[in-house]
This record gives C-alpha cells, structure tokens and sequence, in this order.
C-alpha cells in the first residue's frame, strides 16, 4: 500500500515531519471546506453576518497556507527527500495553493451573499445555486478524502465531476441570461449570482486540481493538460506502480 | 511408574534377552545384541516418522495406530489438539457473536489507538461517516473528519459532553460525537445521528419565538386602550377595579412575553459571546439605586464592592442577569429584611451574591428553580408577578459566558445566589 510507504523509513524524524504536514493540510482543508458551506448557507439563507464572518475569517486559510508553505520549505531544505518523498511534498506544495484559491473563492462569495442579503430573494431562494455549491463542496471534500487515503481511484472519479460542474454553470449562466432580458430589474442580482456561479465554477476546477495531485502524488505520474479518459485507461493498465 | 514404562522397559529387556540368546547360539553374542538393538531403533524410528508426519499434516490424517509409550504420546497430543480446537471455535463463534452485536448497534463505535488512528469501526459507524473498510483502518480519524469544531474538541481534552457537528457526507444531517478514553491512550469514539432531536428543538425553539413574537402586537393594542379607559373620567366608577386589574394583568403578560423572548434569543444565537469590557462596579451601583427606588422594598439593599474588576462579556445578558436575580430577593423579602450584594474576585474568577433574609426556598426545589415556568409553590410567585422565566434567563446568560449559578437556601432564613464567573472573562482593575 502506498500508505505504508510512509510509516517505512530510515529517519523517523523525517517520517513524523512529513506526516505532521500532511495532518496540517488536511486540517487546513477542514477549515476551507466549512468557509465553504458557511458562504453557500449566508447566500441561501440571505444571513449577512455570516456572510460577513466567512469574509472576514479568510485571513487564517491565508495564514495556514504560509505556515505549511514553510514547513513544506525546512523539509526540502533539510532532508532531501527523493522519489515518493519527494512527490508527497511536491503534492504538498501544489494542494495548498489550491486550497487557499478556494478559501480566497469562499471569500468572495460569503462577501457577495451578505450584499446580496440586504435585496430581495427570488422565489426559488437560488435553488440552482444552492445545488451547484454542494456539488462542488462534495467535490472539494471527496478530493480531500482521496488525498488523506492515497485513493487515485476515488480522485480520479471526482476529477470527472468537473465537466457536470461546468453544465451547471452554464445552464444557470444562460438561465441568468433569460432572466435579465425578462425583467431588466434583476440585472443587478444576476449580474451578483453569475459571479457567485463563477467562482463556485472555479472551485470546481481547483477540486479537480487536487484531484490531480493525488494521482500525481499516488502514481508519479503528472496528468494535467491529459484527457482523463486516457488517465483511466492508464491507470488500469499499470495500477499502483509504487517505486 | 506406569504400566505403559514398565511394559516398554520389559518389551526392551525381551529384544537385548532375545538377541543375546540367539547370538549366543550363532557363537556371536556380540553381533546379536546389535542386531537387536538395531531393529529396536528401526522401530522406534518408524514410531517417530509416523507421529511427526502425523503432527505434520494433522488436518488430513487420523492420529497413527501405535503401540506402547509412542501410543500414549499420540494419544495425548490428540487431546490437546481437540482441546485447542474447542476453545479457539468458541473464541471464534464468541468473537462472532459479539461483532454481530456491535453490528447491530444503532450507534456508530470506532475504536482509535494512541495517534487517534482508527483501529477498528462498526458498520453503522461506516455508513454514518462515511468510512470505508479496509483502507481507513490505520488513518487519523482527524483526516477524515475534517470539521475544525472536531479538531479543536479532540485536542480539548475535555470530552465530558457531546460533540455536534454536520457530518461530511450530509449536509442535511447532524451528528453527535463523544470520545471516551480509555486503557492506555486508546479510546472509543461514539457517533449517533441526531437530526431528528437537533430538527425538533430547533421547531420548538422556533416555536416559542414566533408565538411570542406574534403575542406581541394584539398585546400592546389591549394595554394602549386599557390606558385610555383608566384614565377615562366619563366610565363608570364601577369599573375602575377591572380596569385596574386588566391593565396588572396585560403588564404582567407583557413580562412573560419579554422574558420568553429574552430566553428564545439567548437559546437560539449560535454566535459567540462578544468580548465587551463590562464595568460591574458601575452597573451594580446603577442596579442597587433602581432597587432603593423602589415602593415597599427591604427596609435594607446593601452593595459591597471589594473589588473594582469588570468582565468580558455582554454587557445587555450580564445585566439581565444581575437584574434577575435582585428582583427577585426584592420579591421574596419582607420589608424588615435585608438584600445584600456582594462583587468580590479571587483565583477562581469573578462572584457575584445576592444575600436576602427573604422567605427561603425548600431543599428539594433548588435543583429545579431554574427550569421554565417552575414554581415552588402555586400561591406565592403568581401574587408577586413574576413570568417564572427569571432563573433560566440568569441560567442561560450565565452559561453563554462560561459562568454557573450556585444556590443556597435555608427555609425561612433567606437564600443566596451566586453568579461564578471563570478568570478568562475577567477584566481586571489596576490595582485591584
């Protein structure tokens, strides 16, 4: 198992460093997908202070990212980690500028909800959104969960949920469109929700980033910028080389 | 010595006879005594093979048919085996039995080592947390369960109540979580699904909030007009008592419905307490002036302030708090009696007694006083006006800053109540 590669080493120093950081970015990872949930709520439920609070409490995902920035730096430094090391801490490096990406995408909608709390909601209390922001809060924390299991499989399969994110969007970004042509008056609602829709649409693809470290991290292999049908093909055909 | 010895003792002593007669007839007495002597190995051998590849492949073949010592020794092994083989299928169908029963429990265990890594977890446990076997047996449960309230609460140490949070998988739901430590370092954490309970409460809180909310404005329509008739000289003299009683009693249901508005808040708010400085000193001296305003009061309110230290909190919950408790040692007191308070701060925090030389209460009401509408008896609270809400506002606002209430109470003596408040919300004085 490639778990048990990191319970196997000459220097249990080493070891344990490695697995603190990786306790801290999922930890971190915690925190980001609970800003997450708190700005879908605020939006959904029309309540400025929380909106508010997820705003303002971003400052912490930008000071968790720094501090497992530096660790991840002292380890390198340090040790010199080699091969699935190396990787672990590559995978590291990568999560954690996603992660603080979605903290930062939480922001703006938590900061976009309280705005929009104070007009009036439409009938269908932003049903669509609503789904939308749990498909990709359920993306960001299956990516989690892949990441704390070592699961290419599982990341694999949540990478693919990218591309209904991106119907989703689309069909709420056309659906917003009607709307405006419809009644001039909720242009500047709709003008508010496509940002919220953008940016859960963002989150979406750093969900799917994550996703690709894991695999990354699990199988050294880099998949960006591959069709992930190729991916899978590959993945079984070689499973779970583990150098 | 047993049979079994003295018998191979004399089957060896026939062979050396045998091979020494016969040598002796052949001329060669040596020759046949090792003659005699080399077939007895032969045949021990022979017994040695065939008991070890017995022990060997136990599983296929029945025990050897041997004679002698050899016989005794299989037939013994034999016992321990099925011995063994008895004991470990009742440890194994015990084992069975109790992972079915652990199955079967409607709650969700896990077991976790020293690192809080999952050691092992019933199937509710799985499907509650989303767990999958065999790949999170040996993973930090923190990993998994990512929520920071559960990270914060697993490294508290203090694990004495429930923990309740939304699980991972729903969002819908909510869970309750208790770590119970034991053994050295291992511990067991219990989950339940409690959204029906937390999904009730809710519509109850609720409930009460809207209602009183909705009282409200018939409420304040009734007293507007009942002001107008009181003071209407054109009405009859005669109704001047029912109209004085109808405006006591609105005013009186004006107080419950503020009460249980001031409660529902208290109970509902899920945001932290804001960390206001509240100078006690000064709001107590403002308290005990309304107090000595008032009509038909102890003949003596006394304040003493042996400390100028405020605290952290809210100031509008700490003062209905504080209120709470004075109005009421100003009810239960006769007018020849005294109400004293007392401020003071030592190690242990920030106190605050309310003494009075009242009527007391009875031993075995305290522990309940400060549910709702708990009366101690029917006759006496409902004269004075009270809404029967006063200690569990001072209940809740107490516990929203990490405070408690204690109360002491001796029948016809008078009664003390204590606000403990912890060091963390104190604001200390310079100086003092």
């Amino acid at each position: 198992m490639e778990t048990a590669d990191l319970t196997h080493h000459t220097s249990r120093r080493f070891n344990e460093d490695l697995e603190k950081v990786r306790n801290e970015l999922l930890q971190m990872g915690g925190f980001v997908e609970q800003q997450l949930y708190k700005a879908i709520t605020a939006l959904v439920e029309g309540d400025s202070r929380l909106g508010e609070a997820v705003a303002t409490d971003d400052y912490k995902v930008n000071h968790m990212e720094v501090s497992i920035d530096e660790e991840c730096s002292r380890i390198l430094a340090l040790r010199a980690p080699a091969a699935g090391d190396l990787r672990v801490i590559v995978a590291i490096i990568k999560t954690i500028t996603d992660l603080e990406r979605i903290g930062d995408e939480g922001e703006k909608i938590g900061y976009i909800a309280s705005r929009l709390a104070t007009m009036e909601r439409p009938a269908d209390k932003y049903r669509e959104v609503k789904h939308l922001g749990r498909h990709v809060a359920q993306m960001t924390h299956d990516a989690l969960d892949a990441f704390a299991r070592m699961d290419s499989k599982a990341a694999l399969k949540t990478a693919q949920e990218d591309r209904m994110v991106d119907e989703e969007y689309e069909s709420i970004q056309r659906q917003c469109m009607t709307f405006m042509m419809e009644d001039p008056r909720t242009i500047r609602r709709a003008l508010e929700i496509m940002w919220i829709v953008r940016a859960l649409e963002r989150i979406g693809d750093h969900a799917k980033n994550i996703c690709e470290y894991v695999i990354y991290m699990v199988h050294g292999k880099d998949i960006r910028h591959t069709s992930l049908e190729d991916v899978a093909r590959e993945l079984d055909v070689a499973p779970g080389r583990n150098p | 010595m047993t049979a079994v010895w003295t018998f191979a003792l004399a089957r060896l002593a026939a062979v050396l006879l045998l091979g020494l007669i016969l040598g002796r007839l052949a001329g060669m007495t040596g020759v046949g005594v090792v003659i005699a002597f080399a077939l007895y190995l032969i045949w021990q051998l022979r017994n040695l093979y065939l008991l070890e590849r017995w022990l060997r492949l136990r599983s296929q073949l029945h025990p050897p048919s041997i004679g002698g010592v050899w016989g005794d020794v299989v037939a013994q092994v034999d016992r321990l085996y099925r011995r063994k083989q008895y004991h470990k299928q009742r440890l194994a169908q015990l084992f069975r039995e109790l992972r079915r029963s652990t199955a079967a429990l409607p709650d969700g265990v896990i077991i976790l080592g020293g690192q809080r890594e999952i050691l092992w977890f019933n199937r509710r446990a799985a499907s509650l947390l989303g767990l999958r076997r065999p790949v999170d047996v040996g993973l930090r449960i923190d990993n998994l369960i990512r929520a920071p309230e559960f990270i914060r609460y697993l490294r508290s140490n203090d694990y004495a109540a429930p923990l309740v949070i939304r699980p991972p998988a729903e969002i819908e739901s909510y869970l309750s979580l208790q770590l119970v430590p034991y053994g050295a370092g291992q511990s067991l954490l219990l989950a339940r699904d409690v959204t029906h309970q937390h999904r009730l409460e809710a519509m109850r809180k609720d409930f009460v909030a809207n209602a009183s909310h909705e009282l409200r404005t018939p409420l304040t329509v009734i007293s507007g007009y009942l002001d107008a008739l009181a003071e209407d000289s054109g009405l009859d003299a005669a109704w001047n008592g029912p109209v004085r009683d109808m405006r006591a009693q609105a005013r009186r249901m004006n107080s419950i419905i503020a009460d249980l508005l001031e409660l529902s808040r208290l109970e509902v708010t899920e945001e932290e307490v804001p960390r206001e400085p509240v100078d006690v000193p000064r709001l107590l001296e403002r308290l005990q002036r309304d107090a000595l305003a008032r009509v038909g009061r102890p003949r003596e309110v006394s304040l003493t302030l042996e400390s100028q230290s405020g605290l952290y909190g809210a100031a509008r919950e700490i003062e209905s708090a504080f209120t709470n408790l004075i109005d009421n040692a100003l009810k239960y007191t006769p007018v020849e009696g005294t109400v004293r308070m007392v401020w003071r701060v030592d190690a242990e925090g920030g106190h605050f007694s309310v003494i009075d030389s009242g009527i007391g209460i009875p031993a075995e009401h305290i522990p309940r006083l400060t549910e709702r509408f708990y009366r101690v008896d029917h006759g006496r609270s409902r004269g004075q006006g009270g809404s029967g809400l006063g200690l569990a506002i001072v209940k809740h606002a107490l516990q929203r800053h990490g405070g408690r209430l204690e109360v002491h109470s001796v029948e016809g003596k008078g009664s003390t109540f204590t606000c403990h408040f912890p060091p963390q919300q104190l604001l200390r004085a310079a100086g003092g």
